[in-house]
């Protein structure tokens, strides 16, 4: 979250938009890595 | 600038703020402090806590010893081949990058990392039993294989602690830019009537 925060501070100068770009970024990581883990779980449980 | 009516108020392009190499050099010392110097004291206080305590901590879950330039001397002859350029021996700050490119990361935090320079040149520094801190603070190990044998042996942390580090390192880069040329996207900003928000002049 620190480094989202960080990145998205560098993008914007608003914290408005600061917030919300960094909102998008732990959903994006959120997402990806549920889906790795998702994955995992599921190749474990199937093979 | 792009001029836009709707229903009264208009959208106004920001011009791009100017360059400012003092405030880029001010974030390279001490992440933040360029823009604080531009008046931008929220985000530079949000980097200046936010890289720092992350380097910090990433060095301190390291021991204090994840963050270093070591010795080129204390390694033997280091050719690289090239593609195209032969080979090349490495010597002196270039072959003591290559043994720990991790520190091409971390320099970037500014003075943080300084200490490891001023170790590497073999500046001045307190006798081990004057103040042990400050005689081992980033200074390259005595026994870097026993070091690596110890980080071979032990749980993650060490290996998350570095890249605490390098990543603090690499997030300043992006900072330095931020206090140099401003903000990767400049939002238009709606205006009442003609006068300018002051909000939106940063």
């Amino acid at each position: 979250m620190v480094i989202s925060l960080v990145y998205s501070a560098t993008r914007y100068d608003p914290w408005g938009a600061i917030l919300v770009e960094t909102g998008r970024w732990i959903l994006r990581m959120t997402t990806f890595l549920g889906g790795i883990g998702a994955f995992l779980y599921l190749l474990a449980t199937f093979i | 600038m792009g001029m836009a009516m709707a229903s009264g108020s208009q959208t106004v392009s920001l011009p791009h703020r100017p360059y400012s190499i003092t405030a880029g050099f001010l974030s390279y010392l001490v992440p933040g402090l360029g823009q604080i110097y531009q008046g931008r004291k929220g985000k530079g206080i949000l980097f200046l806590v936010c890289l720092l305590t992350m380097f910090l901590t990433g060095t301190a879950m390291g021991g204090w010893r994840n963050v270093y330039l070591p010795d080129p001397e204390a390694y033997p002859q280091t050719i690289v081949r090239l593609p195209f350029a032969g080979a090349l021996e490495l010597k002196g700050p270039v072959k003591a990058l290559f043994m720990r490119v991790q520190y091409l990361g971390q320099f970037w935090i500014g003075v943080a990392a300084w200490p490891a320079l001023w170790q590497y040149n073999e500046l001045y520094v307190p006798s081990e039993n004057a103040n042990p801190f400050l005689h081992n603070l980033q200074r390259f190990p005595a026994d870097e294989n026993k070091l690596n044998q110890e980080l071979t042996d032990s749980d993650k942390t060490p290996d998350v602690a570095w890249v605490l580090t390098v990543i603090a390192g690499v997030l300043n880069i992006l900072v330095v830019y931020d206090a140099y040329a401003g903000p990767a996207f400049l939002l238009p900003i709606r205006t009442a009537g003609m006068a300018l928000q002051k909000e939106a002049v940063a």
